[in-house]
């Protein structure tokens, strides 16, 4: 089952999901990136219907690059995510709805502040120190209710991730076993090994 | 388990002598899972009208948007601020338009508006998810939580309190009724809105 | 992007029509809305109509609200009392009053009786008793008076003495013991009343006060809770919290009023002698 969880500090933000891409009950692949860089400081998880994440992403991603090409700098990620959160609204009175469940993290240059906002397929959109989706989230959220530290260093917060990953690698029956990290802080947008 | 019960929340409003108040929960929830513990629901829409959205989250967006246009729009348009009154036929008839297939929010609003003596005169309206409106002279209530919010409002209201009392009052109503159950919580928020200002209070609530 | 027009045609949205059955078949049950169990009654007399309602507005077993009014305007000389779901009964009657104006004014007539249940009834069953509003209308006209009953899917009845509602039951059982031809104006009050209080008091539906509207070829008395049976005594002591009561971590005082003070910089103050 998919599984993605992020996080802020202090500066940054951390963002991960697993890579399995399932079909039924066979494990397909092993190593897809679910997290898409939507702009220089902008990241994007994406979980759901398979077919429907990646066609959404790549939706979220071009047209954000529209903008960012049009009016010469980039959304900041509070207007993205009203942004995604309207499409996926609209999307959803449409005959064929996306169904797609997204975290989406940025780290806005403006205000020198990360921000993270818990979106699903019906067009809720909240912003929160750290969130989850999937059946990991009922782990992860209690772990990051008790360690989660707005203040804390890229170490200590990649600690706390780790903290979540291996309770669910742990206790969930249907959990995966790979992981991507992502970081995104002033200086963009990099890969973590944990 | 409900559409409407799908995110949880409730909103109260009351009337106080020359003051009126507004508070809600700040949970959001995905069925049984809490999501955030600072989900806004009440709105302001003026100066001194303050707007509820309990019900579905996602509508809870798409209408903070959708009266925000309108609202706007009717400021433009008529070059005054919008009253009250007129703001609830406006929260009326939008949802009416709904009337089959309709947005899962059932509107609280409360404002004061000035009376041509100089005096103000306080308002508070409900409606219910198809728009049929509810004015109260005491108080109304809506979300997950609205069946214990009757009774604890019905017991601890009543008419002439002054903004202080009053913010006890309905602090204590929503706390408590909160409380049972298990849909709202997460801490709460209160405005009371007077003549000359607004007081906006984060409040300490249980977190289970 | 249908919500940046300004201009929107009129009559119902249905955008959200798709997503709600979709959540629908998600296993999500689709809430109803708000109905009113009612007791509404219409009786004809010597001079006109009595037209009568509670004033009791209900959420399933929830009473929403105590004192909503249910005799809703027509015209100046019709009236109209509404039962079933609040909204339904609510925007029907202010669609086809605003109507009814505009017929008025477009004739130049004082507007019939029989027009306006003709609206309703033609309205009511285009929409095929998907508007829940189940209606009772009365009023005098240059024909004299009348009164009818408007059911949610368009069909009407024309009779001396009508009830509507879940408590139509109690309050139908007070006119057929007591109604009688030509009765007068305070007669026929009196018996509405207790047609309504019938109501009221044995349908869990209807409760609160008595509302009454008198319409005669003279003019329209509308008498806003002309009985109140069940006045809430006051309480004997209070539950005032002393102040301070609530704990609460944050407060933000947005002032309403824009303190301005002016200090005047350099030089003399201006001579104003």
């Amino acid at each position: 089952m998919e599984n993605s969880f992020a996080l802020v500090g202090k500066g940054y933000l951390i963002v991960a999901a697993d890579t399995t891409a399932a079909r039924s009950i066979v494990k397909m692949k092993s190593d897809q990136d679910k997290i898409k860089a939507l702009s220089p400081h902008l990241l994007m998880t994406y979980s759901g219907e398979p077919g429907d994440t990646l066609q959404f992403a790549e939706f979220v991603e071009r047209n954000i690059r529209l903008y960012q090409i049009r009016n010469l700098y980039p959304l900041r990620p509070s207007a993205a995510a009203s942004w995604i959160r309207r499409s996926l609204a609209e999307s959803l009175r449409s005959r064929h709805p996306y169904s797609v469940n997204l975290l989406l993290g940025g780290y806005d240059i403006a205000s020198d502040d990360p921000h993270l906002y818990w979106i699903d397929y019906l067009g809720t959109l909240s912003e929160v120190p750290f969130a989850a989706h999937g059946y990991g989230a009922y782990f992860a959220l209690s772990l990051l209710d008790r360690y989660h530290d707005p203040n804390a260093t890229l170490e200590e917060g990649l600690a706390t991730l780790k903290r979540c990953i291996d309770e669910v690698s742990k206790r969930l029956v249907v959990s995966p076993d790979k992981y991507k990290v992502k970081v995104v802080d002033k200086d963009g947008i990099r890969d973590v090994e944990l | 388990m409900s559409i409407m019960s799908h995110n949880g929340g409730s909103v109260i409003a009351m009337v106080g002598k020359d003051c009126v108040a507004i508070a809600s929960d700040l949970r959001l929830g995905n069925e049984a899972m809490g999501i955030s513990s600072n989900f806004q629901r009440i709105f302001p829409v003026s100066d001194r009208i303050y707007l509820g959205l309990p019900g579905l989250a996602t509508d809870v967006a798409t209408l903070r948007e959708k009266f925000r246009f309108r609202v706007n729009m009717y400021t433009i348009k008529e070059e005054r601020e919008i009253k009250p009154e007129t703001f609830a036929h406006l929260v009326s008839s939008t949802l009416y338009e709904h009337r089959f297939g309709p947005y899962f929010i059932e509107p609280v609003m409360a404002g004061i508006s000035k009376t041509p003596t100089g005096g103000v005169k306080p308002f508070i309206a409900a409606t219910d998810l198809i728009g049929c409106l509810n004015f109260a002279k005491d108080f109304v209530v809506a979300g997950t939580a609205s069946d214990k919010l009757y009774g604890v409002a019905e017991g601890l209201w009543e008419p002439d309190l002054e903004p202080e009392d009053l913010f006890e009052t309905i602090s204590q109503t929503l706390l408590n009724a909160v409380d049972r159950d298990a849909f709202s919580g997460w801490g709460a928020l209160v405005h009371v809105i007077t003549k000359d200002k607004v007081i906006t209070r984060t409040l300490k609530g249980r977190m289970d | 992007m249908n919500s940046s027009s300004i201009y929107r045609p009129a009559g119902f949205d249905f955008s959200n029509e798709i997503r709600n059955n979709f959540l629908h078949e998600k296993g999500l049950p689709l809430p109803g809305a708000t109905s009113t169990g009612t007791t509404i009654v219409g009786c004809l007399f010597k001079d006109g109509i009595v037209l009568g309602a509670d004033t009791r507005a209900t959420e399933g077993p929830i009473v929403a609200d105590k004192n909503c009014e249910k005799i809703h305007y027509i015209t100046e000389s019709i009236r109209c009392c509404g039962a079933g779901t609040a909204a339904d009964t609510e925007f029907t009657t202010a669609l086809i009053s605003s109507n009814m104006e505009m017929h008025a004014l477009q004739t130049g007539r004082k507007p019939r009786v029989v027009t306006a249940m003709t609206m309703l009834k033609q309205m009511l069953h285009r929409y095929q008793g998907h508007i829940g509003a189940a209606l009772v209308l009365g009023g005098v006209d240059i024909t004299g008076p009348q009164l009818f009953t408007i059911h949610p899917h368009g069909s009407t009845d024309k009779l001396p003495y009508v009830t509507m509602g879940s408590g139509s039951l109690a309050a139908m059982a007070m006119f057929e013991s007591s109604w009688k031809p030509n009765m007068e104006r305070e007669e026929a009050l009196t018996l509405v009343k207790a047609a309504i209080a019938a109501g009221i008091f044995n349908d869990l539906g209807s409760g609160s006060n008595v509302d009454a509207c008198i319409i005669t070829a003279t003019g329209t008395e509308m008498l806003r809770n002309v009985e109140m049976p069940n006045q809430r005594v006051q309480k004997e002591r209070d539950y005032k919290f002393r102040r301070g009561t609530t704990a609460w971590r944050k407060e933000d005082i947005r002032q309403l009023i824009v303190q301005e003070h002016t200090k005047p910089v350099g030089g003399d103050e201006m001579d104003t002698s």
